[in-house]
């Protein structure tokens, strides 16, 4: 099925994804073809023209206080600024390396994928991951990924700074998707995600590095889980909405 | 300079340009009806506090994105409400989304609701006066899919009738919306 040559599909598919009718594997396709596409997105951006102003009709609806304090210190704190000016955002530059022209499709589908860590990285329990004696812990780079929604952290992944593999120790069952894949990226700052494998849905496992993990890990600033087709992204970068990060810390 | 609250496109340009006060000035303005599209699909105050809280740092940190000859600033924010609410649902939980069905049976009956509204709004009465020439079922599907972010499969089992036959109504009355659109235009 090529979609850039069957106008009538594009339209129907961009109809759908806009009503919300669109989900599941066909609604992330449909996304990373968009992310390529800018013919596509134009066509999203006249569907959205066409039936977001069905939303007037809801109610509004006061949001408590809390609301907009958590905005502010978001966007106020350091991770406002990280946001802005380096971390995740700035490793994330990849999306507009993509020859994006301005289109309110693009700007709103980026703006509704990206998550942000949050404003405090929690401290790593290192002792816990790198099973060794206490007054010997290895070099090693740690990084323990939150979800954005709970805070809680759900997945600590470490590697001695020589091996080529990762620990990575699940710490919240219900994170594992049917159908899905999480794969987990290394996030340099200004450079883009680089792919470290598929997470497995065992509790604690390992994943072979293609080398050292001072070569995988040594410029990444965070790491992210983002949510992809089985088997892990088709297009070596992220295609699906990014669901966990957590900052990536040196221990030694 | 601060643009007023009701020039969004101009709050927005202040926004790109890290104006605090105009981020401010955009959440008191908006933040109300994006509230009520995110309660409407999520179901619960506390998602929908959290998806809102998610969008509008997005809508801070990518305001510089926003084109205002592409699209309507209202148009650009809900659609990233909207989007985020959708991606939320399909987030790994063990949570559901209203489990005793108590929002959805309060809000599936008054579909007719919205439309009424609709009409009175000066930026839709467009497209309120084309799902009022849509066939009922049509008009049913498109905004109960629109308001509560029903699936294909969630809107068959809620009317009770086939998948291929509720595939068929959504397929249709969008179709028929666009040439409606395109003839009020």
């Amino acid at each position: 099925m090529n979609l850039r040559r069957n106008p009538d599909l594009q339209d129907r598919l961009a109809a759908e994804y806009v009503l919300g009718t669109l989900r599941g594997p066909a609604r992330l396709r449909f996304q990373r073809l968009m992310l390529e596409d800018a013919g596509l997105r134009g066509v999203v951006d006249a569907w959205q023209a066409r039936l977001v102003p069905i939303a007037a009709a809801v109610a509004p609806v006061q949001p408590p206080k809390r609301v907009w304090e958590n905005i502010r210190a978001r966007t106020d704190g350091p991770a406002g600024k990280a946001a802005r000016s380096g971390g995740l955002w700035d490793s994330l530059s990849f999306w507009r390396n993509l020859g994006l022209i301005a289109s309110g499709a693009t700007a709103a589908l980026l703006a509704s994928v990206v998550l942000f860590s949050p404003a405090a990285p929690r401290p790593a329990p290192a002792p816990q991951i790198v099973r060794v004696p206490a007054d010997e812990l290895p070099a090693a780079y740690v990084a323990v990924l939150t979800d954005p929604k709970s805070q809680k952290p759900v997945l600590a992944v470490s590697a001695a700074r020589n091996s080529t593999q990762l620990i990575v120790k699940r710490l919240d069952a219900g994170i594992v998707v049917p159908e899905k894949s999480l794969e987990l990226w290394a996030l340099p700052p200004g450079k883009a995600p680089r792919s470290l494998g598929v997470v497995a849905t065992q509790e604690k496992h390992a994943v072979n590095l293609k080398g050292a993990a001072d070569a995988a890990l040594g410029d990444a600033t965070v790491l992210a889980i983002s949510l992809e087709p089985p088997g892990g992204s088709p297009t070596g970068a992220p295609t699906g909405p990014v669901l966990y990060t957590g900052a990536c810390v040196k221990i030694w | 300079m601060t643009a007023s609250p009701d020039d969004l496109p101009g709050l927005l340009t202040a926004c790109a340009r890290h104006d605090r006060r105009a981020f401010e000035q955009l959440y008191r303005a908006t933040s109300p009806k994006l509230f009520g599209v995110a309660l409407r699909i999520l179901k619960r105050e506390d998602w929908a506090e959290e998806v809102l809280q998610e969008a509008y740092v997005s809508i801070w940190t990518h305001a510089g994105g926003y084109a205002s000859g592409l699209s309507a600033p209202m148009t650009w924010m809900t659609s990233i409400v909207r989007n985020r609410c959708l991606d939320w649902l399909r987030r790994p939980r063990m949570e559901q989304s209203d489990p005793d069905g108590e929002i959805a049976d309060a809000t599936a009956s008054d579909f007719e609701g919205p439309l009424a509204l609709l009409e009175r709004s000066s930026d839709a009465s467009a497209i309120a006066a084309c799902l009022k020439g849509l066939e009922p079922r049509q008009r049913q599907t498109i905004v109960l899919a629109f308001y509560e972010g029903l699936s294909h499969s969630e809107l068959a089992a809620h009317l009770r009738e086939p998948l291929g036959t509720v595939k068929t109504w959504v397929r249709r009355g969008l179709a028929r919306l666009k040439g409606c659109l395109a003839t009020a235009a």
